[in-house]
This record gives structure tokens, C-alpha cells and sequence, in this order.
């Protein structure tokens, strides 16, 4: 799990004046400040390197197109993230590419873990499962329990309150939990 | 208890959904935001984009357009010329004279082309031999124009060089459209400015398509043609060039392709292989 850092509002604010200003060395600074969180919250919720890429690219073409309107109600981190997740979203809604391992398995049913027992890989049943999970509430799970993301910054980036937050975790999880029954000794233990 | 247990199972076993690579991509990243910034909407700081006005005459759809139909219509020439050419050599056509201005040894000297109406004819390659200079600054059709009637001769058309029994009607016409076309693909390209990286995009583009055809008339009767081989060998070998331009490419690259322009004489040989009026459709 990676810890969630920002440079703080005072570099921020410096930063984005110089970039503002036409500073190449400072956009490339700004780059290289968010790449990697961008990149991999990208690839956790695509699964395929090419399209985290182009997501990645995109979400700072638009960036630095818009980073003049940007007025500093959130942190500059929170505002690139939430520019970041509404370019994957978007894109995973248009692209519809389905991931090999992807399953016709219907929110909240076991019917999908029926062939359990054929394929008892625990790791490969749980990414089913997230898969199969809304996107809302996948989201948010990925956000939180794989990235290590904090409501409040899931929050300020998918632009929903914290308590929403909280009830898309909480939700997730319960369906994780019934999808994977069949492990239950795995944490019971 | 177990609600924690579970949390806890959840997040150390979902570490392994979609793992990302341990390297991430910077690099590659970042150049092509930079390719993309260059050849998109100008960037403008204060919320908005405002797009570089277009200095260029005719916008992409009629580039792509014009490059379409005329992939269509080499194609189309080469499969008729294939569909048509008698099993035993003998074309029920007799070929047009699409070299046959061509002086002997053009190749090798290829200012003896075009420059001044004394000479389109290919009748003097010597006197022609003397107007290099202009020759380089010609326009496209300089020498196409000076010389009409010349190229409908019909002497003319036993020296072209070209098997009579092999190449049809309807493969010189493919030939000399694609010629005319990888003429003005060059010519487009010489003239473009070195900044207007969209402009180097469309003409890869462009650039893809006469690429095709080039290699399909190489392996047509076409090339069985001694001098019009290693024509269509160089222009295969500019295309590939202008194709793999990216996007990014330095004003280097682009000379080098301008080297080759020089060195093999392409263009010099492509006017020269373009008979006189074969661009108004005749």
C-alpha cells in the first residue's frame, strides 16, 4: 500500500504559478510529483498497461490545459486525481473492453462461484469478484483497501460526500464477503 | 472479530488485484504527452484552448480524400491491368508511353530531365545535363507541360523499356497515377514548414497509403521495367522514411530524408517518369 502524498499547499501554489507562468521544467516537475499515483490508481482499475497509459497521458494533457482555472479549493493532488478518475472512468465506460477474466457474475450472487470448486485460487477469485463489483463500489474499495486512500481524499476526488464513502466501502466489502464464503477460513483463522 | 479478520484478509489479498509494474512508465509517458500537447490544441493557461489557425490550403479531410481515391484508383488499374494481361504476354492494348520522355541514362544524370521546354523531350540529355540548377527549382509540372504531343508519339513507346508483353494499358495507367501521386506527396513534403508536426502527420499518413501501392507495383509486371525498379525501390524507401516520422521527429530527420530526395534524384526521376498531361487524368 502506498501512502498518500501531497507537497504540501505552499508548494502547490508555487508550483502551479510557474507552471501558469510557462515553466517546462515545472510542468515536468508537476509530472513527475503525481505520475505514479495517477498511473497505478489507473492500472488498479483498467488491469492493462496500455490503457492506464493513455488514461495517465490524457489526465495531464488536461491538466496543464486547465491548470489556469484551478482556484485552490481542494489540494492540487485532489483536483489531478479527480481529473485523473474522470478520464478512467469515462474511459473504461466507453471502451467496454471486457478482461479476460471477467465473469457474467450478477452483483450480489453467488450463482458465478458455483465453479468454486474448479477453481479454488483464492487470488484469482477475489479479483473476480472485485470485478464483478458496481463500479461505484469498486471504485471506492480500490481507492481505499488497495491504494490506501482516505475517505476524505476519496471524497474530494470522485466529488461524493464521505459518508457515501463510507457506505460504498461498507457495501463492497459485504459483497466481497458473500462472494467469497467459501474461503471464510482463510480470515477465520 | 471476524468483521476485522476479514477486512484485514480483504486488503492484504486484494494487493494482488491488478499489481501495476514496479516501473512506471515515465518517460514514455511524458514524451508522448509532450507529442500530443504539440500536435493538439495549443495550450493556453486560464481554462480554455484555443487551436493554432491552419496555414495549410486544403484542410485533412480533402489530403485524406484525394489520398483515398487515388489509392483506390491504382489499386483498381493494377487489378485490371493483372485481370487483363493475355496468359501469354500479348496485352490486347498496346502500352502507353508513360517513360517516353525519358532520356537514356536519366538515372545517372537526372538534371538531363526537365527545366526548359528544349529539353522535356528527352531528345537532348547533353544540353539538359547543363540546367541543374534548374532543374532543382522547377515547379512540378514545368516539365510536364512544355513538352505536349511528345509522349503520345508512338516511337516513343518502344523506348520506354517496358516488356510489351507484360505491362497492360490499365498497369501504366496505375503506374503513372502512383507516380503522379508520390510526386505531389514529395513535393508537399518539401515544401511544408519544418514546425507543422500535424502537417508531418498527415503526410505519414498519406505517405502509409502510396507506400502500399508502391510495393504492390513492385511485384507487378510494372517493375519489370529496368529503370522504373530502382525508381520505385527509392520511393519505397522515402515513403518508409516520412512514414516512421514521429510526430516528435527533429528537423535532423527530416533532413535526412531531404538527403536522400537529393542524392537519388527521386524527384527528378519521378517527374521524368510522369508523361506530359498524366496528372489532368489523360
Amino acid at each position: 500500500m502506498v501512502a498518500y502524498e501531497s507537497p504540501g499547499l505552499v508548494n502547490d501554489i508555487e508550483l502551479i504559478t510557474r507552471v501558469v507562468a510557462g515553466d517546462a521544467a515545472a510542468e515536468r516537475e508537476l509530472y513527475e510529483t503525481y505520475v505514479d499515483r495517477i498511473y497505478r490508481l489507473a492500472f488498479r482499475l483498467s488491469g492493462d498497461d496500455e490503457m492506464a497509459r493513455d488514461y495517465t497521458q490524457a489526465t495531464f494533457i488536461r491538466a496543464f490545459e486547465k491548470i489556469g482555472s484551478f482556484r485552490g479549493e481542494s489540494s492540487l493532488s485532489t483536483w489531478l486525481h479527480s481529473i485523473g478518475m474522470s478520464v478512467t472512468l469515462n474511459g473504461l465506460r466507453k471502451t467496454k473492453r471486457q478482461r479476460s477474466r471477467e465473469a457474467p457474475i450478477e452483483e450480489g450472487s453467488t450463482a458465478a462461484f458455483a465453479r468454486a470448486e474448479a477453481e479454488p485460487d483464492l487470488k484469482e477469485r477475489l479479483a473476480r469478484a472485485i470485478d464483478s463489483l458496481a463500479d461505484k463500489y469498486r471504485t471506492v474499495f480500490v481507492m481505499h483497501d488497495v491504494e490506501g486512500y482516505t475517505h476524505e481524499e476519496i471524497s474530494g476526488t470522485l466529488n461524493i460526500p464521505v459518508g457515501t464513502s463510507k457506505s460504498h466501502l461498507f457495501q463492497a466489502r459485504n459483497k466481497l464477503r458473500v462472494l467469497l464464503a467459501d474461503f471464510a477460513p482463510e480470515w477465520v483463522s | 472479530m471476524t468483521e476485522d479478520k476479514f477486512e484485514s484478509f480483504l486488503k492484504k489479498t486484494a494487493q494482488d488485484y491488478n499489481t501495476p509494474p514496479a516501473r512506471v512508465p515515465r518517460d514514455e509517458m511524458w514524451a508522448a504527452i509532450q507529442a500530443k500537447r504539440s500536435a493538439g490544441p495549443r495550450v493556453v493557461y486560464g481554462g480554455g484552448a484555443t487551436y493554432v489557425v491552419s496555414q495549410r490550403r486544403f484542410g485533412t479531410k480533402v489530403w485524406l480524400g484525394a489520398a483515398a481515391a487515388a489509392m483506390l484508383l491504382v489499386a483498381t488499374g493494377v487489378g485490371i491491368g493483372r485481370w487483363t494481361a493475355a496468359p501469354g504476354g500479348q496485352p490486347g492494348v498496346s502500352p502507353l508511353p508513360v517513360n517516353g520522355q525519358t532520356p537514356t541514362g536519366s538515372d545517372a544524370n537526372p538534371s538531363a530531365v526537365t527545366g526548359s521546354p528544349s529539353t522535356t523531350a528527352g531528345r537532348q540529355p547533353a544540353a539538359a545535363s547543363r540546367q541543374s540548377n534548374a532543374v532543382a527549382t522547377a515547379k512540378p509540372n514545368a516539365s510536364r507541360s512544355s513538352a505536349p504531343g511528345v509522349d503520345r508519339n508512338p516511337a516513343a513507346v518502344a523506348s520506354t523499356g517496358l516488356p510489351a508483353g507484360r505491362s497492360s494499358r490499365a498497369d501504366q495507367l496505375a503506374a503513372v497515377q502512383h507516380l503522379s501521386e508520390a510526386e505531389a506527396l514529395l513535393t508537399s513534403f518539401r515544401t511544408r514548414s519544418n514546425t507543422d508536426q500535424q502537417m508531418d502527420a498527415q503526410l505519414g499518413k498519406w505517405a502509409r497509403q502510396l507506400l502500399s501501392n508502391t510495393r504492390l507495383l513492385l511485384d507487378s509486371p510494372i517493375a519489370d521495367d529496368p529503370q522504373r525498379r530502382p525508381l520505385l525501390e527509392d520511393l519505397e524507401l522515402v515513403l518508409v522514411q516520412i512514414v516512421q516520422l514521429s510526430p516528435g521527429s527533429t528537423p535532423q530527420d527530416r533532413d535526412l530524408i531531404e538527403k536522400t530526395l537529393q542524392q537519388d534524384h527521386v524527384m527528378t526521376r519521378l517527374r521524368t517518369a510522369i508523361p506530359a498531361g498524366a496528372q489532368r487524368g489523360s
